[in-house]
């Protein structure tokens, strides 16, 4: 302990070095880990925090809820389905909107009041009870969501009053807003004055107690033609682009996850390599094999937990101007990260340990040192 | 500089483990510009092919093509906009579309447009569309017809074009009649009037801030208009991507450049007795300092080379739903940036081996 303390003190750029490296990569991989869940989250919330436990969608939306549109028929078929307790629809639509004066992009659910499809998450006030009332996602940072703001479909269409809020119920990345059906249809004729019909997206069914969504979901799939019905965990894991992104960050992260061990697993072969004639004297004037070994784990284990700690600082900073894409410090995936990459780097560090144990004291005698 | 080569040659195992990382670290370096050059391609190529200065989007679309709606009454201020020379159309609807012989539904962007774009000619007959490449993986073909949505409204293939994808979908570009007819037979609560499309392509004199700025003047502020650059990088999540991919693909760079510095670093430590009988013999720092560089840049080129084709590999075997490309310039890019790390990396040596002191080579230490 003594002696690994002593030697990084006394080499501290070099050490310094290797946390900063260590730091950074361990930084990058909280920071994407926290952008790929805040994605997700902000891409789907909407639909994992919602009523529904079944979705059912037009077949040719390909799973895309923005792209869905199914007929009233259809909504009524899904409603005779043994296991369905309630069918109704739900339209879904991304629109322009005023918000404290400003023009915004937000997402508007229409579903019906008191039916499937409502936000599971309350934060704050209540759900909308009435035509005109609205839920709203957004996070404090968004001004013009608040409760008791007044939002108005851009160009002088249909005004909601946020009567509540809801946590994780964003969906597309957008402010989000939960109103009535009937609301929806308004907004969405104002943005199409040719609109001839407004359809609802997919059908949002609540099933009988003791069924599963699951079951429920083949059983509308063999009843009704021209719909594709899902469960709520299904429709998440199915929506467009959650698997790409999920795939895409599982790559790079995977390749942070080697990299770390191996950058430090390098810094300890070598330094055990330069240091090998010391090593071999103090072997030779009676240092215990075990004594090295724990001087190079600890240093090994300051290294990473000073790195983890210098990428936790990074993160904290980097919170700050990533405030909108809900990049943020979790302490249980600061924590969890932090055990992982220490396991690799301890394990990489076996390469150092093994050579460490080699070392012959009696080397120490013939005066060549010991050969690397 | 002979001796460092040299000393590559001869014991090429003591540079094996710096030249792993590094390799690991072209690799996801590459992976990270791939990643990024994929989404970024995938996504824009129905608006980089247009041939013209500006794209119009309606007022309150905040610069979204399926939110914009331009009626013929604002097309004609747009037309006589001060410098505008030649005004275009485009509509765009996103399907599913049942393909012959093939199982399942394909995603397609349905494209209605007036005018020729980079490899993509004149609009084609009602009813007839040019399909991307990209959807020749889903068993689209030439001679085919497709049925898209629900309503199954047909659409004939008569050919390739290349590049022109709208947000990862493969694309069918046809006349604006049979765009509408799709639309309105697909989409009731999105219907288009004739006449009436999502967005204006526009040229005209002067550069394209101000034939921009001439259009939304002459329209009263009812249009938004963007530059090609702009409209490109207005598309969902373009311009985030492109920042977050950078600053990762940037700070890794940084880390690469730190591996290379501890790893020299390390090295010179090693050699410092060496260094000082160099220098007792004649070697000035700078000679043995741009061996140290030479070093850095053969082990950075050969780590790249390892990772570029352990990238090919990777390319080849991830899933279609991964969206990487490999695009020359990004590869250009990662190669400088290494070898940039490299430089920038020894020279954290620099004073250390300028520090060595001749005379330490007479006695015992340094």
């Amino acid at each position: 302990m003594f002696l690994a303390l002593k030697e990084m003190r006394r080499a501290r750029l070099r050490f310094g070095l290797l946390a900063g490296a260590v730091g950074l990569l361990v930084f990058l991989i909280l920071f994407q880990q926290s952008l790929l869940n805040s994605l997700i989250t902000q891409f789907i919330g909407g639909l994992r925090n919602q009523s529904a436990e079944v979705l059912v969608y037009g077949v040719d939306a390909r799973k895309n809820l923005e792209g869905s549109r199914v007929t009233p028929a259809q909504v009524e078929a899904v409603g005779q389905v043994p296991g369905v307790a309630k069918a109704t629809g739900l339209g879904e639509g991304t629109f322009t909107v005023t918000a404290a004066g400003v023009l915004k992009d937000a997402v508007i659910f229409g579903y019906e009041l008191g039916g499937p499809g409502a936000p599971t998450t309350l934060q704050s006030g209540r759900l909308p009870e009435k035509d005109g009332e609205a839920l709203s996602s957004a996070s404090k940072s968004e001004k013009g969501f608040g409760l008791g703001d007044q939002i108005q479909v851009a160009p002088a269409g249909v005004t909601m009053t946020i009567v509540g809020t809801a946590k994780d119920a964003k969906y597309s990345v957008a402010p989000t807003l939960y109103t009535s059906f009937a609301t929806y249809e308004s907004a969405r004729r104002s943005v199409n004055p040719d609109a001839q019909v407004v359809l609802p997206s997919v059908v949002a069914v609540t099933v009988a107690p003791g069924a599963s969504p699951t079951q429920v979901a083949t059983a509308i799939n063999a009843a009704v033609p021209g719909v594709e019905a899902l469960s709520r965990a299904d429709a998440v894991a199915a929506t467009p682009g959650v698997s790409a992104i999920t795939q895409s960050f599982g790559i790079i992260l995977g390749l942070f996850y080697i990299i770390i061990p191996l950058v430090t697993g390098l810094f300890f072969l070598i330094i055990t390599f330069q240091k090998a004639s010391s090593l071999t004297l103090l072997r030779a004037i009676g240092a215990r094999p075990q004594t090295l070994v724990w001087s190079l784990l600890i240093q090994v284990l300051i290294v990473v937990l000073g790195g983890a700690a210098f990428a936790t600082f990074l993160l904290w900073g980097a919170s700050f101007g990533t405030a909108d894409i809900g990049v943020s410090v979790d302490p249980a995936a600061v924590a969890t990260t932090t055990m992982v990459v220490l396991v690799l780097g301890l394990l990489a560090a076996l390469a150092a340990v093994r050579r460490v144990l080699k070392l012959d004291p009696v080397s120490a005698t013939t005066g060549q040192g010991v050969q690397v | 500089m002979r001796l460092a080569l040299r000393e590559l040659r001869r014991r090429p195992g003591r540079f094996v483990v710096a030249t792993s990382v590094l390799a690991l670290i072209s690799l996801l370096l590459l992976v990270l510009g791939g990643l990024l050059d994929g989404l970024t391609l995938g996504s824009t190529g129905a608006i980089r092919v247009q041939q013209a200065d500006v794209f119009v989007f309606s007022a309150t679309a905040r610069n979204s093509i399926p939110r914009s709606r331009i009626t013929p009454e604002l097309r004609a201020q747009v037309e006589k906009a001060p410098g505008v020379t030649s005004v275009g159309g485009l509509g765009i609807g996103q399907f599913g579309a049942a393909v012959p012989d093939h199982a399942g539904l394909v995603d397609i962007a349905l494209i209605g447009y007036q005018q020729p774009a980079t490899g993509i000619p004149a609009p084609p007959a009602p009813g007839e569309g040019y399909a991307d490449r990209r959807l020749e993986s889903s068993g689209v073909s030439p001679g085919q017809t497709i049925e898209v949505g629900p309503a199954k409204t047909p659409v004939k293939i008569v050919g390739w074009v290349e590049d022109s994808s709208y947000v990862l979908q493969g694309t069918v570009w046809v006349e604006p009649g049979t765009w509408r007819a799709a639309q309105n037979a697909n989409r009731p609560d999105a219907r288009v009037a004739d006449g009436l499309f999502q967005v204006l392509i526009a040229s005209g004199s002067g550069t394209p801030a101000s034939l921009a700025a001439s259009i939304d003047a002459a329209t009263q502020g009812q249009t938004e208009t963007l530059t090609k650059n702009d409209a490109v990088l207005s598309l969902p999540g373009t311009r985030q991507q492109q920042s977050t991919f950078l600053q990762i693909i940037f700070t890794t760079l940084f880390v690469a450049a730190l591996v290379v510095g501890l790893f020299f670093s390390l090295l010179t430590l090693e050699r410092a007795g060496l260094y000082g009988v160099l220098k007792a013999l004649g070697s000035s720092s700078g000679q043995l300092f741009a061996g140290l560089i030479a070093q850095a840049l053969v082990v950075t080129g050969v780590a790249v080379l390892i990772g570029g084709a352990v990238t090919l590999l990777m390319v080849r075997a991830v899933p279609p739903t991964v969206p990487i490309q490999l695009v020359g310039g990004r590869v250009a890019f990662v190669v400088s940036g290494m070898a940039v790390a490299a430089v920038l990396g020894s020279i954290v040596s620099l004073r250390r081996v300028v520090r060595i002191d001749p005379a330490s080579a007479i006695g015992s230490s340094t």
